[in-house]
């Protein structure tokens, strides 16, 4: 394993009395794309605030490269703002040419104008705007200027890009532009990419490793059962469909891909099919069996595996055996959707 | 009414001949007043942009200071001055009463608050984002600063040229600081007053007209550039 470009260590951030974000460690490797996934007010903007170094936290320690970073001098803190940058959710355009925005990060660093010249222009090939340079900005449309702003960021050839919800104030049709410029940049320009969403499939779309919160902490576990599928609509009723053949109920409005997760605890395992208002039941054979304590986690493969906890009791009762047959029985309610 | 007729026919033919008086008496008024402005910028404007960005101790107070300088009267302003540097005054031994830099000085003091204000305007009313972008893109504070000034850019040139358009037309601290002498420190507006005063129409009416077509210049510019800043 490399040693992490960024590492955090038991950050806390208060405001008006009340604990923001309580953070233990948090690691993050050179060259890797992260996620930071979470509700609205769940700390995703103040973690990233912090970690791009816009944003004081009131206790704990940066390390960039092995280095403490929050007691430097303002000399050395600028070396290392220099290294990194941010592309905010609500981008801000200088009211300029194209060129000169992206040019700003290389003029500031002392670039020549030649390189200026050489660098824009590779920029603006990577984000798909080739010749926009003379263009002012006032013409370009939201994409567009989404897109500008990322190769205002990534003509700096950072060592660590931050992305605040990149895609969020954007129409749908760019979305899959702004994500493959994201995997290129990490790609091409050897970056560490870091970006706050709340769609957690973009989040696995996109990332090496997600990062959960939740109130301002770190949600150790991933949800379990995770799957990904797509959401059909046949007489009237929604359903996932997760393989062919395999069908969930759900209870949702949309329809398309999406991730879903089922709650281990709400699953109910069973030797034969019974009656119930659970619109989901389905027949397979017990390939895991993971004791815990007082619970028992079975993983149970019905076409797809799926997880489910009984308690030790339950477990010992039902005389349960790798490669028993049972009834997986859950409610359509009880999957949630991403 | 036959007299003020005459006076006119006379201006034109002054203007038209490039009479040599009246436009030394332009160019010296023009030296003046763009001298006041251009110091009065280089105080005025940091000042203004100073007091827009940073949070201080009785903010509300010089804001509202600076907004009551605005109206400040020009024989005020020339009085104040003028008891300064008169012999009898603290600065009376720099000798400097009667001389264009005495007017510099009255001119400047009208000039300040008025850049200083709209300065202060101009960069509040700039988004906010234009300094965590300087600053993320790896500005130092000084280079951010001067990125929030370009963008306000057209708003800062209006407030310099609000303040011209003040200190040329101003004539009580033109009059009491310079004492409109002839060659040294007369300026459009004090001679107005004086070739009015003694009958001289036609030259009052030249510079009046020459006065007018400056103002009007400096108001149309002024409204170029604040419907450029509007733009952005």
């Amino acid at each position: 394993m490399n040693e992490p470009i960024l590492k955090i260590k038991n950050i806390k951030k208060i405001y008006n009395g009340r604990i923001v974000l309580d953070i233990e460690s948090l690691n993050f490797q050179k060259r890797k794309i992260y996620a930071i996934v979470g509700p609205n007010g769940s700390g995703k903007t103040t973690l990233l605030n912090i970690l791009n170094l816009l944003l004081k936290p009131d206790k704990g320690q940066i390390f960039f490269r092995e280095q403490e970073i929050i007691n430097q001098s303002d000399s050395k803190l600028l070396e290392i703002r220099r290294k990194i940058t941010l592309v905010n959710q609500d981008p801000f355009l200088f009211h300029s040419t194209v060129h000169d925005n992206i040019a700003y990060g290389l003029k500031i660093r002392s670039l020549s104008s030649a390189e200026q010249l050489i660098r824009v222009k590779h920029a603006l090939e990577m984000v798909g705007l080739p010749d926009f340079e003379k263009r002012s900005v006032d013409q370009l449309s939201g994409g567009e200027a989404q897109r500008v702003v990322i190769a205002r960021a990534l003509v700096i050839e950072p060592e660590i890009l931050f992305l605040d919800e990149p895609t969020t104030s954007i129409d749908q049709k760019y979305i899959d532009i702004v994500e493959r410029i994201i995997k290129k940049i990490q790609k091409e320009i050897e970056t560490t990419v870091i970006f706050t969403t709340h769609d957690l499939s973009q989040a696995y779309r996109l990332a090496d490793e997600v990062i959960s919160l939740l109130n301002g902490k770190i949600i150790k576990q991933v949800p379990e059962n995770l799957l990904w599928g797509e959401i059909i609509e046949v007489d009237g009723s929604k359903w996932f469909n997760v393989v062919e053949n395999i069908k969930f109920a759900v209870v949702t409005e949309k329809v398309g891909s999406a991730y879903i997760s089922i709650d281990p605890r709400d699953i109910i395992l069973s030797y034969e099919r019974f009656l119930s208002s659970a619109r989901n039941s389905f027949l397979g054979k017990i390939t895991k069996i993971i004791e815990q304590n007082h619970l028992v986690k079975l993983e149970v493969d019905i076409g797809v595996p799926l997880a489910t906890i009984i308690t030790r009791e339950s477990f010992q009762d039902m005389n349960l055996n790798l490669g028993s047959n049972v009834y997986l029985t859950f409610k359509a309610s009880a999957v949630k959707l991403y | 009414m036959f007299y003020f007729i005459e006076g006119i026919e006379k201006a034109f033919q002054l203007i038209f001949a490039l009479d040599r008086e009246i436009f030394a008496i332009v160019l010296l008024s023009l030296r003046i007043s763009l001298t006041a402005i251009m110091l009065a910028s280089l105080i005025g404007g940091p000042l203004g942009f100073l007091m827009a960005v940073k949070d201080y101790w009785g903010k509300k107070f010089t804001v509202v200071l600076v907004n009551t300088l605005l109206a400040l009267p020009t024989v005020v302003v020339g009085l104040i001055v003028y008891s300064l540097i008169s012999r009898r005054g603290p600065m009376g031994v720099f000798g400097i009463l009667y001389t264009p830099s005495a007017m510099i000085i009255g001119q400047f003091i009208l000039a300040t608050p008025i850049i200083i204000a709209l300065t202060y305007s101009a960069v509040q009313g700039i988004d906010k984002r234009v300094r965590n972008t300087a600053l993320t893109l790896g500005a130092t504070e000084s280079q951010s600063a001067w990125m929030v000034i370009k963008e306000a850019r057209y708003a800062v040139l209006a407030a310099v040229i609000a303040g011209f358009g003040r200190v040329i037309a101003e004539v009580g601290a033109a009059m009491l600081l310079g004492g409109n002498i002839k060659g040294s420190t007369r300026t459009m507006t004090t001679a107005i007053a004086l070739e009015t005063s003694k009958g001289e129409f036609g030259f009052g009416i030249a510079l009046g007209i020459i006065l007018l077509i400056i103002a009007f210049s400096v108001n149309i510019l002024l409204h170029y550039f604040q419907s450029k800043q509007v733009g952005i």
